[in-house]
């Protein structure tokens, strides 16, 4: 039976992994992840999930651990953020030249130094080369249900797939959700079918040396999977609504119909655009959202048709890719010019190291986007005492002044 | 194997679709090729009969005695006697001699004698119709008359005793070689085919004349058997040695009394001295040269002086008298000088003199060989026949070998001696092919320097191990069992023989060697690193230049 | 034939190492040992090239390739899968020096102490050889590589991977060398065999290029390290119980085994560093027997 009940994100990323029927988990604790895996140890240890829990001793062993055990046929599970999955990059990258359908769910926080804990996504964006597909989770519903369906378009074209969550905001924040029914997950996600399984009656060897007469075929091929994963998630998330209940597609399209003005946003922080578009909607500016759920595979047709013919476009990035702009703007410009026409897009960064985001916030993008007449690449919102606007280039590195006499010893 | 040709032939992932057999050529790698090459062994060289020792102790640890008995009696037909009374010479050229003790191959070759006393002797196909005859059933005689059997021939031994064996029978004693081991040889013999023709003497009975007119050849083999006299005053009075040894093997003397003295260094001295001590008598030999002189085994020597014989070196009796039914004998001292002819140092005297008597004083210091049945142009200006390396005379149907040519010598000379004049014989007489035991050495021995005895722990070496028997003349040593043997015969190198040993199947890092009771190389893979040459521990395999 | 090596094969003819590689026989040995039932893990080292290039493959059971730092890991989600299975196979982390050391020790450390249920064999030639000979904490005082040139000798010792694995005190680690190949084998029959957690084998691995000698002298330069107590043979089971499994019955003095190679030169014309090191090794070779005997509770010839 499927039941309501009140979770943060954590948990119900927990839940997701058991529905999900996880073999094998290695994890690494990291604020703020850590109640994933304490809830999952407690699942296992109690019987209520069958699954080999190991307690590796850093991140980079956690991905290769659950490598491993994919390598040998089992459906693993892991969780990190932050600087473990900058310490798991190597590894990332071994999962998908060896086609393993991991599954991992990122709590994505700020990269130190330094030390911070709180929400951004320049973590998980830094990853988006490796060739993982990649989800943005923006309610705790969606935390739980994005594992579920990761793994299963993940068994299909054998590419691992991580799950993003706002730290603390989600990670930590209790929403109702739906638990889903084991047997109706069950009929959703059948057993893991490896591409291959480690055995002895096989005797091979995966993965060794490949000179330059055959990398880039293998590769090709992985390239041509991910080409095929954008439909096939889109397959397996209308699906999910049909068993599940729940219709997932690559994005979300929120007042766009007769959108002169699109705020392009992903994560958490789009309950608050919602809540602003919904405002302004009151207001009479006819401003809609894209949520992005799907950043890889980037749903170019998706943004393309949602963004064709608009005035102006804001992208929202937690995130910032320095001597560039932030990624999702990066990203969405990439796709409209591949289309040749190119509604003007601002790209806004903000909410860097877990600063809020307010419904307000968005009112001051909104604001600018109406205000200003050219498009700039990167418009830093809320740094003390810059109003939004982009970087300045008349600046000198200042030194670090010693310490005052007065504090000195 | 898919189409690499086009993307859809490749694999999802790099997962591999072959195994490396024959798709890694690595055999191009190599400038030098491990091949086997068996070469003789130290010991084969230096024995004088060429025994293939490494090849038959292979055999023999494999438990596979007829095969270990066909190769061994391709040189020597007799391992049971020289088993026994051989002075080893392969010994002392063993690889292992200087590490821890040579193997103990004579001890090995007694068991390999007596394990196979039973086996007939390989009975000819066909006849050849030659008869030869061989004069004297000595070691020389009854060896040449084995091979010439294996080749067809009719073969008849004529000896001048009343029964067959020669020094075998009438000169080595009871306690180093039983009568009857004696005995079952020459009944294996005679099982052959060979005739033996008793009492009938060279000279006497029959003439070289007669047997060369009535048979294809002759090889006279008949010993050395006249004793030297002292040439002192008195020396009637002496017993010669090897006579006495005669009546005692014929069960006809004892002991002649408590204190006996034996003059010699040689062979028959020592013989002499431990029958008569172990006949009880208190015994002492005297030797005008020192221990290093002593031409005698040194076993026998070792053993004489553990039976109680004392020696008197640099002694010389010069004067022999009777005194009252003893023997009184004046001794003196004698130096060493310069060497003489023999290349040993000159015994000198120094004019001290004593006396001592004895109950009985025997003489064993050399025998010569009787050469009245031969004629006058067969014997060289120095007095000893002239013989070619096998045997030949002047006269091409007689052959000649043995103690009769060298002087008292060892039973393995005398056997090879027999089986190279067999040879010469049969090619003479046939001629077209060369039976396998006709064959010499192919190439030079292998050198110490050249064997990896790394894996090869120390280890005592075997000795002969007593026997239960109490009797004075009865054997004194036992035959090993084979486990006992099959320790000792693990301590061998097996010096240029392939014995299977499998070092270097283990050793070599590329599965290029595989093992099929012995290596087999695969040359396509193998990349000529050269442990397999290093490790073989017989230094049986080599590298060869890789023809480019 | 008088050794007792089985003569099936584990690994075709035909593979990628050096001329008489230690790595090649180590693995050829060891297979013998492990049998057909068995999962390698290969971490980046020789052995990652050794196998041959894509598509062939020179040994008969299954292999995954991981990162460098990864083998015991990787391993260990292997193992975890196949007893999620319920499936009983030996797997194994096959990894150099570097890959034990240094880069993979933590790797190492972790599923030591959680005791995991593999086995790790580091075949060790004593340098990063597959990069071209480069200094590990594996390489001893003295020896020659790209980074410790004669004018910037290695002055470390060696780091003993024996002693951490034997504080982690796993139930098994052994050392072990090809030119005692009966030992060898009979020590990874035991790692395969023994139960309760980790199985951790230390094989030193000639190689003629990076040591600097002649390919043909590769196991004489195996035996001369065990015999001249460079590199002793000898167990330990739960961190503790020592056996030495190997008495040299006539050893040899460490230059016996330094003068046959190359890299040694430094230490050769190095008097003084020769006579600390010949210290060391006689020091190390004495604690050993000590605990030995503690084991045992009988003295042994330590000469």
């Amino acid at each position: 039976m499927s039941e309501r009940h009140l979770l943060t994100g954590n948990h119900a990323a927990s839940y997701g992994a058991m529905l999900s029927r996880a073999e094998v988990i290695s994890a690494y604790p990291i604020t703020p992840q850590t109640t994933i895996v304490e809830l999952l140890s407690e699942l296992v240890a109690s019987g209520k999930l069958d699954a080999k829990f190991i307690t590796v001793e850093s991140e980079h062993s956690a991905m290769a651990a659950c490598i491993g055990a994919a390598a040998a046929g089992a459906r693993t599970y892991t969780a990190t953020a932050g600087q473990g999955l900058a310490l798991m990059h190597e590894m990332l990258h071994w999962a998908v030249g060896a086609r393993l359908p991991v599954v991992l769910t990122n709590v994505s926080r700020a990269m130190a130094p330094g030390w911070s804990i709180w929400s951004e996504q320049t973590d998980i964006l830094s990853q988006r080369d490796v060739g993982w597909m990649m989800l943005f989770a923006g309610s705790v519903q969606e935390a739980q249900d994005f594992v579920i369906w990761s793994y299963r378009a993940a068994e299909q074209v054998y590419m691992p797939a991580m799950v993003s969550m706002d730290a603390f905001i989600l990670s930590h924040t209790s929403e109702p959700l739906l638990v889903h029914d084991q047997d109706r997950v069950d009929a959703y996600l059948p057993k893991f079918r490896p591409l291959y399984d480690l055995d002895p009656s096989e005797p091979r060897a995966y993965g060794g040396l490949v000179n330059r007469d055959h990398y880039f075929e293998i590769r090709h091929k992985m390239y041509e999977a991910m080409e095929r994963a954008g439909s096939v998630l889109a397959e397996a998330g209308a699906e999910f609504g049909e068993v599940l209940g729940h219709h997932y597609g690559p994005v979300e399209a929120y007042h766009m119909d007769d959108a002169d003005y699109v705020v392009v946003t992903a994560g958490a922080m789009s309950s608050n655009v919602r809540a602003a578009v919904n405002a302004l909607r009151d207001r009479g500016v006819k401003v809609g959202m894209l949520r992005i759920i799907v950043f890889r595979p980037f749903p170019f047709a998706e943004v393309q048709t949602q963004l064709a013919g608009r005035k102006k476009i804001a992208v929202l990035d937690r995130n910032m890719s320095p001597g560039h702009s932030g990624i999702f703007a990066a990203e969405v410009r990439s796709a409209l010019s591949a289309q040749g026409v190119l509604p003007d897009v601002f790209g806004y960064v903000l909410g860097i190291g877990g600063r809020d985001i307010r419904v307000e916030t968005v009112f001051d993008v909104v604001d600018d986007l109406l205000t200003r007449d050219r498009p700039e690449r990167a418009l830093y919102v809320g740094v003390k005492g810059l109003p939004i606007g982009p970087a300045r280039t008349d600046g000198e590195v200042h030194p670090i002044e010693p310490l005052p006499a007065e504090v000195t010893p | 194997m898919p189409d690499l040709t086009h993307v859809d032939g490749y694999p999802e992932i790099p997962v591999s679709l072959l195994p490396s057999r024959g798709m890694l050529q690595t055999g191009d790698w190599r400038n030098l090729r491990p091949v086997l090459h068996p070469r003789p062994s130290p010991c084969t060289a230096a024995c004088p009969a060429l025994v293939p020792i490494p090849r038959y102790l292979h055999l023999l640890a494999e438990d596979r005695i007829e095969e270990a008995h066909a190769v061994f009696t391709l040189r020597n037909p007799f391992p049971a006697i020289t088993g026994r009374v051989c002075p080893h010479d392969c010994e002392a050229a063993c690889s292992r001699a200087t590490r821890d003790g040579a193997v103990s191959i004579r001890v090995l070759e007694r068991h390999l004698g007596d394990r196979a006393a039973d086996l007939p002797h390989p009975l000819p196909q066909e006849r050849s119709g030659r008869h030869i005859a061989v004069v004297g059933s000595g070691p020389a005689g009854l060896s040449a008359a084995y091979y010439l059997r294996r080749e067809g021939h009719a073969v008849t031994v004529f000896e001048r005793r009343d029964r067959p064996g020669g020094v075998l029978r009438y000169g080595i004693p009871d306690y180093r070689l039983p009568c009857d081991v004696v005995d079952r040889e020459i009944e294996r013999l005679a099982d052959m085919g060979i005739g033996f023709s008793t009492g009938v003497s060279l000279g006497e009975d029959v003439t070289l004349e007669d047997l060369t007119t009535d048979h294809d050849a002759v090889f006279v083999a008949t010993g050395a058997w006249r004793e030297r006299p002292m040439g002192v005053p008195g020396d009637d009075l002496l017993t010669p040695g090897l006579a006495y040894l005669d009546a005692v093997n014929r069960g006809e003397a004892g002991l002649p009394g408590a204190h006996c003295a034996v003059v010699g260094g040689g062979n028959t001295a020592m013989d002499v001295a431990r029958v008569l001590r172990r006949l009880g008598a208190d015994v002492t030999v005297l030797y005008r040269r020192t221990a290093t002189e002593m031409p005698a085994i040194a076993e026998e020597v070792e053993r004489a002086a553990a039976d109680g014989v004392r020696f008197e070196f640099l002694t010389q009796p010069v004067a022999v008298a009777a005194a009252g039914g003893r023997v009184d004998v004046t001794i003196e001292q004698m130096r060493l000088g310069e060497p003489d002819e023999s290349g040993r140092r000159r015994p000198e005297p120094t004019g001290e003199c004593g006396n001592v008597v004895f109950d009985a004083v025997f003489t064993a210091i050399g025998e010569t060989a009787d050469l009245s049945p031969f004629p006058a142009e067969l014997i060289g200006d120095d007095g000893w026949l002239t013989a070619g390396p096998s045997g030949e005379t002047g006269d091409e149907r007689v052959y000649v070998g043995g103690d009769l040519i060298t002087g008292p010598a060892t039973v393995v000379e005398a056997i090879a001696a027999g089986r190279r004049a067999a040879a010469a014989i049969h090619a003479r007489l046939e001629g077209a092919t060369t039976p396998a035991w006709a064959e010499s050495l192919a190439e030079e021995a292998l050198g110490v320097a050249e064997v990896n005895p790394a894996y090869f722990p120390r280890r005592i070496r075997l000795e002969d191990p007593p026997s239960a028997a109490v009797a004075p003349l009865a054997e004194e040593t036992a035959t090993v069992s084979p486990v006992t043997a099959l320790a000792e015969i693990e301590r061998c190198y097996s010096c240029g023989f392939c014995n299977e040993c499998g070092t270097c199947f283990v050793f070599c890092p590329d599965s290029a060697i595989s093992w099929d009771d012995g290596p087999v190389f695969d040359y396509e893979v193998c990349k000529g690193c050269g442990i397999c040459t290093a490790e073989c521990p017989g230094h049986v395999i080599i590298e060869v230049k890789e023809q480019l | 034939m008088k050794w007792s090596i089985p003569i099936t094969e584990g690994m075709h003819p035909g593979n990628l190492g050096c001329q008489a590689c230690g790595g090649a026989l180590s693995m050829r040995l060891a297979l013998k040992g492990f049998g057909p039932d068995t999962i390698a893990v290969i971490p980046a080292c020789c052995w990652s090239i050794i196998d041959g290039p894509w598509p062939v493959h020179a040994l008969q059971i299954p292999v995954f390739h991981t990162a460098f730092e990864t083998a015991a890991v990787v391993a260990t989600g292997i193992k975890a899968a196949k007893a999620y299975q319920e499936k009983d196979v030996t797997v194994v982390a096959w990894a150099g020096d570097g890959g034990t050391f240094d880069i993979g020790l933590q790797a190492l450390s972790g599923a030591a102490e959680r005791n995991e249920d593999i086995v790790y064999v580091c075949y060790d030639n004593e340098a990063y050889m597959n990069t071209g000979i480069q200094r590990s904490s594996s390489t001893p005082i003295g020896a020659w590589t790209t980074t410790t040139p004669d004018e910037r000798p290695e002055l470390r010792p060696k780091k003993d991977i024996m002693g951490i694995m034997a504080a982690h005190a796993i139930p098994y680690a052994a050392t072990a060398c090809p030119a005692y190949p009966e030992d060898m084998l009979r020590k990874v029959r035991r790692a395969k065999e023994t139960t309760g957690g980790m199985r951790f084998l230390h094989v030193l691995s000639v190689c003629p290029p990076g040591w600097k000698m002649s390919s043909e002298r590769a196991i004489e330069a195996m035996r001369m390290a065990v015999r001249s107590r460079v590199f002793p043979l000898y167990e330990v089971v739960d961190g503790e119980d020592t056996t030495i499994t190997y008495m040299p019955e006539e050893p040899v003095p460490p230059e016996a085994y330094f003068e046959m190679q190359g890299r040694f030169r430094p230490l050769l014309d190095d008097p003084d560093q020769l006579d600390q090191v010949k210290a060391l090794i006689d020091k190390k070779w004495r604690s050993l027997v000590a605990r030995h005997e503690a084991t045992h509770g009988s003295p042994v010839a330590a000469d």
